[in-house]
């Protein structure tokens, strides 16, 4: 047996070089929790978000703005019960008279949580930083109005916009306008996710370590003066899920005490009837909508579009797909915000309506039933997606006047082509910022449309610039009405439903009212835990 | 003299040769094998007569005018239950057999079509045809199958529309190179066989030879490979439609999937919508497998457990039988 | 010294072909990412973006050379060693495969183990007692867990150990907690509990690798199963295995020391094999018990179709593989001098 040495020998070697592996992959070093964290009052929370960039110059994604509005602050911020931006880190904002010029007044002795003072460079640094980086997942478009930043003394601080914008104030308050430490941040380059230490902000928390895809572990920031609501927890880690199914078993087992974002419709329904756990529910501004290319056949032609606007069975979708968990939508801004209509509702009917659609097909001599080929994509909006799409294919289907195939691709690639080549399809909007505006001049402006289906209206220019460039609230609310009457009388788009905030707390969490409202925001300094 | 008539018998001959082991298997080789015929036989009837057998269409909802309940328990009316899409579990099965199998047959075709053809010139020809083959082949098996099949799905679902085509595509990619190194392995022995030899000095063609001599020998050992593939092809289906690849809900019943959509249920103590298509997949499977290693331990002389041990002379070394196993 | 020689020619020239498999196995990459359709930039932005922002962005980022200058480029970042920087999170692919690769090694060596010696257990026993009832029952045993898909074995280990009994963890590396405050070495939560002395989160990381570790063990353990027994078969039918009942060494002897220990022999060549199935069957596991390895990583940049991320995860799969076939094959020409060629 002269094999059995040299086997052994094998063996051994295997086992020593695995080790020696393992102990040769010391990757990044990684601080632990301070020891003096104190783990009964940090709130674990759960989510299937997934984070960009921590660094505010480069993300415009939901789940790194929801790190970044706890490490960083705003000039403006949309305080719990508002959706009106007020004084944070700016005593206050003022335009000039032609609304191209907005100057604000900083407050005095904040402190970054490194001790460095907070002063207009830091403002001037943070908003040009956005723009020189362009990061390809960046959120400079959205600042993309801003000229240029000056700055007159330590506490003063004026944007100078290329176009009149009345809504500027609701653009400090986003994620563009997070105010960064110039001291620390390079002007041109972004801050990794796991150099924490040197994610440095002046909000309620700082990031103490961040392991990609699995875990963000926040500390109290000890500088944090309270601006935006008292800390009421010590601390705070969110977990990374890729899948829902195991994020809601760990809640329910208690690995974790809430979870925000997000579940499918079937866990929702689960969860609020779970016992020792709350799902807390309140409206939410994210919506879907149907987009119709009014270049392509047959939608195309108004009638067609009319008669999938009296079809469209709203009702069915957020009973039987979502359960109750989204509204039905008559018009693109959701129902909450300030100059909301039912602008489709008042025009096609709460209900579908069968015979109405019948007659404006009719009246469009147009042969029924019209082969219509809707698109949808599979896993971006979720699973239900699936049914939602089958559930429009069945009721169109039903009236007798469509005949339906539904199509998908992926995101990446659906995301690509959109109007390019569907004729109608599905596409979900989250708001930049809670305000009816930002849901109309993406979609319907001729040159600001991203979804390439083709629209262009005159009037409807017209009034979106009307709109950019009104002093008075109650003025740009008329003109946000104006367009959605026009939104729905020419129908390429048909939105159907507005979600609602959900959260799912265990019992010993508290507070969690205060944080559900229109701006959408998980505001976990709020928040406390027994 | 080759009359056709010769040449059909001498085929008949090959055939018989080759079926003669099933014939003779014993005990428990025996038991395997005709099991799994049943098995996979269930399936494949449920498959072709899914529109006899079925009690409702895999996305029908609604009977006579009546919606049917969202994930209704087991009951009369849907023995397996009811989805979250209303649709009727059992039905789904049913129509899912006939997706499975239509994927498995496609890939297994396509595999065969250009793995064996391959493998046959490379091996018998060699030369630098052979060995970039070889090359290139060996690339391709040091993906993850799995990870290959994902990213071919990927690629393809944006171009092609049918979610069969491409989960057949997708799964034929990775056995390629599993065809090819069997049979040419397979065919490098037999080359130097003296019968094939003898047919060289003879003055045959090279394809006269490799159609006559070499393919029917080599032959036999793909039917074992073709159905533990299948096994496993199954199983590479069922991951993809996991993940969300291949087969698109609008489409076809597609288990994998359905066991996706399941999870989330699951967890909410819905067991119905999980854990028939999860059996339906194992019970496949498993079908499949006993039929492979059945055939396998019938046809391998070195696992064949029989009365008399013949000399077979056309028989090459059948470790490749063995081997394939192991790979 | 004619051994030596030998196994000098044989590993130069098994090293000889290593590179140009490597460089057909990086084309390959390459050109099954760049022939897919849509690009990163669509995928973060579509939706969102005006065509002309994100035509912009592509150009940007180079999206719209030629096929051929990004694959010159490529190629020539992979030489230095550089495997590129996600798009969607500016990761670095390497420290992808330090902290993720880590999480996949600490599952697979595990489930490797479970493999081993389910597969050990059951094969050598079944070959043994070959048509027994115990043959029988393991080879059944084998096939059906074969059959199983990981990913419904595993949400059935998830509800019944998880849900049901409430004993296990059933997603993560470890909990919230004890991640948040492990420091880290390796990236290997299990050695650096140990590294730390920790012992309170070493119970908490075994914990969380358990349901991991056995479903994806077992499933293998099937694949061993039959291997080992087919090889305890043939093995109890060699000369030397005669040879040695012939001397009248006891039946016990023969069996322990002689038939079970060459059976195991090949069993290295299928550990090295089983590797790329492992890894493959590592992304369904993973992505079941949302374990941060590899493979979850994947299936993520996947959907987020980061070019460079999957490029990268997918290279380092396929040398994985590659590099344990060498080692294999060295391991076998140093036990079985018949393979070298």
């Amino acid at each position: 047996m002269h094999l059995r040495p040299r086997l052994r020998y094998l063996v051994v070697l295997g086992l020593a070089g695995l080790v020696l592996a393992a102990v040769g992959v010391t990757a990044a070093q990684s601080k632990p929790l301070a020891a003096n964290h104190s783990t009964a009052s940090t709130i674990l929370d759960g989510t299937t978000d997934t984070v960009t960039n921590v660094d505010p110059a480069g993300n415009y994604d939901y789940g790194s703005g929801t790190v970044d509005i706890l490490i960083y602050q705003h000039l403006l911020d949309l305080n719990a019960g508002s959706t009106i931006p007020a004084p944070s880190l700016a005593t206050g904002c003022k335009a000039n008279a032609s609304v191209t010029v907005w100057t604000c007044t900083l407050r005095k002795g904040v402190k970054f949580s490194n001790g460095d003072p907070f002063t207009s460079t830091d403002v001037k640094w943070s908003f040009d930083r956005v723009n020189k980086i362009h990061d390809p997942s960046g959120i400079w478009g959205l600042i993309s109005n801003l000229k240029s930043v000056t700055t007159s003394g330590p506490y003063s601080v004026s944007f100078h916009l290329s176009t009149a914008q009345s809504t500027w104030p609701y653009i400090l308050a986003t994620g563009a306008g997070e105010i960064v430490d110039h001291k620390v941040y390079p002007a041109t380059k972004l801050v990794a996710n796991t150099d924490v230490k040197d994610l440095v902000g002046t909000g309620p928390y700082t990031l103490s370590k961040f392991t990609p895809g699995q875990q963000a572990v926040f500390a109290p920031n000890p500088n944090y003066a309270g601006e935006n609501g008292k800390l009421a927890n010590g601390g705070l880690i969110i977990t990374y899920y890729s899948k829902s199914s195991t994020m809601k078993l760990d809640l329910q087992k208690g690995t974790i005490d809430m979870a925000f974002r997000d579940f499918t419709p079937t866990e929702y329904t689960a969860l609020g009837k779970t016992s020792g756990v709350t799902l807390y529910k309140g409206k939410g501004v994210g919506i879907r909508y149907l987009v119709l290319n009014v270049k392509r056949a047959p939608t195309n032609k108004l009638a067609v579009r009319k008669a999938i606007a009296y079809l469209f069975p709203r009702q069915d979708i957020a009973t039987r797909v979502y359960h109750g968990q989204v509204q039905p939508l008559y018009s693109m801004p959701p129902a909450g915000l300030p100059g909301h209509t039912n602008a489709f509702g008042e025009l096609y009917g709460m209900a579908p309506n069968a015979a109405k659609a019948k007659a404006v097909l009719a009246a469009g001599h147009i042969k029924t039933p019209v082969p219509l080929t809707v698109w949808w994509t599979p896993s971006h909006y979720g699973d239900a997606s699936a049914d939602e799409y089958t559930e429009i294919q069945r009721s169109l289907n039903a009236s007798g006047l469509f005949k339906v195939t539904l199509k998908s691709a992926e995101w990446a690639t659906y995301s690509k082509t959109l109007g390019t080549q569907y004729g109608a399809f599905q596409l979900g909007w989250f708001p930049d910022y809670p305000d009816a505006e930002d849901y109309i001049t993406p979609f319907y402006g001729t040159k600001s449309n991203f979804t390439s289906n083709g629209y262009s209206n005159a009037k409807m220019d017209a009034i979106i610039k009307n709109e950019e460039g009104a002093k008075t609230l109650a003025q740009r609310l008329t003109y946000i009405k104006q367009a959605q009457v026009i939104a729905a009388q020419d129908a390429p788009i048909i939105p159907y439903w507005q979600n609602s905030m959900l959260v799912v707390g265990r019992s010993n969490i508290h507070n969690m009212k205060k944080t559900i409202d229109l701006d959408y925001l998980m505001r976990f300094w709020l928040l406390s835990k027994s | 003299m080759a009359t056709a008539a010769v040449r059909l018998q001498r085929r008949t001959v090959g055939i018989r040769r080759a079926l003669a082991p099933i014939a003779e298997a014993r005990g428990m080789a025996r038991t395997m094998l005709w099991t799994g015929v049943g098995m996979t036989l269930v399936f494949v009837l449920l498959a072709i007569f899914a529109p006899l057998l079925s009690p409702y269409g895999f996305d029908q909802y609604t009977s006579g005018g009546h919606r049917f309940a969202q994930l209704a328990h087991p009951s009369h009316a849907h023995l397996f239950g009811t989805t979250v899409q209303s649709t009727d579990v059992l039905s789904r099965i049913v129509w899912g057999a006939q997706t499975e199998l239509e994927v498995v047959g496609l890939a297994l075709a396509f595999g065969l079509v250009v793995g064996v053809p391959l493998g046959l010139i490379a091996g018998y020809f060699g030369g630098p045809f052979d060995r970039g083959t070889v090359l290139f082949m060996d690339a391709m098996f040091a993906f993850p199958p799995l990870l290959l099949a994902i990213v071919i799905a990927f690629l393809l679902g944006g171009s092609v529309n049918s979610g069969v085509l491409v989960a057949a595509i997708a799964i034929t990619i990775t056995y390629i190179p599993q065809y090819f190194r069997v049979v040419r392995n397979h065919v490098i022995s037999v080359r130097e066989e003296p019968y094939v030899e003898a047919a060289r000095a003879l003055g045959a063609k090279p394809f006269t030879i490799l159609r006559r001599y070499v393919f029917f020998n080599v032959v036999q050992n793909v039917p074992v490979i073709a159905t533990l593939n299948a096994a496993d092809a199954v199983l590479t289906l069922t991951a993809l439609g996991f993940l969300g690849y291949g087969v698109q809900p609008t489409q076809g019943a597609e288990w994998g999937y359905d066991v996706s959509r399941a999870v989330s249920d699951a967890a909410s103590g819905i067991w119905w919508t999980g854990l028939f298509p999860g059996l339906a997949i194992v019970l496949l499977v498993t079908g499949l497998t006993l039929l492979g290693e059945g055939l396998n331990e019938t046809i391998n002389p070195v696992l064949r457990r029989r009365s008399i041990r013949q000399v077979d002379f056309a028989a090459p070394s059948m470790d490749a039988g063995a081997e394939l196993l192991e790979a | 010294m004619n051994q030596g020689s030998s196994l000098k020619r044989y590993a130069i020239t098994r090293l000889a072909l290593v590179v140009p498999m490597v460089f057909i196995l990086l084309t390959l990459v390459f050109l099954l990412m760049r022939v897919a359709p849509g690009n990163p930039v669509s995928a973060s932005l579509g939706g969102h973006a005006p065509p002309s922002v994100i035509k912009a962005i592509s150009h940007q980022l180079g999206y719209d050379k030629p096929v051929y200058v990004q694959y010159g480029h490529y190629l020539g970042q992979i030489i230095r060693g550089n495997f590129g920087t996600t798009i969607s999170d500016r990761r670095s692919v390497g420290s992808i495969i330090l902290v993720n690769g880590a999480a996949t090694l600490e599952l697979t060596f595990f489930a490797m183990i479970v493999a081993v010696f389910v597969g050990m257990l059951i094969g050598l026993l079944s070959g043994r007692y070959r048509d027994s009832p115990l043959d029988t029952g393991g080879r059944l045993f084998g096939i059906v867990v074969y059959a199983t898909p990981v990913f419904f074995l595993g949400l059935l280990a998830q509800l019944i150990f998880g849900v049901w009994l409430g004993w296990l963890p059933i997603s993560d590396q470890a909990s919230p907690i004890t991640q948040a405050l492990l420091q880290t070495h390796t990236n290997i939560f299990f050695l650096d509990a140990i590294i730390d002395g920790n012992w309170s989160a070493l119970w908490d990381i075994t914990q969380h690798l358990i349901l991991p570790a056995t479903t994806l063990g077992i499933v293998y353990g099937g694949v061993f199963i039959r291997l080992i027994r087919v090889n305890v078969i043939r093995t109890m039918k060699e000369d030397y295995i005669e040879a040695a009942r012939a001397r009248g060494i006891k039946e016990r002897s023969v069996v322990y020391h002689h038939a079970f220990r060459n059976a195991l022999v090949p069993v290295i060549t299928v550990v090295g094999l089983q590797l790329a199935l492992l890894l493959g069957g590592a992304i369904l596991t993973e992505t079941t018990f949302n374990w941060p390895g590899l493979g979850h990583e994947l299936y993520i940049y996947l959907q987020n179709r980061d070019y460079a991320a999957v490029q990268g995860i997918v290279v380092v799969f396929a040398l994985v593989v590659v590099a344990a076939s060498i080692v294999i094959d060295f391991a076998n020409a140093f036990i079985d001098p018949r393979v070298r060629y």
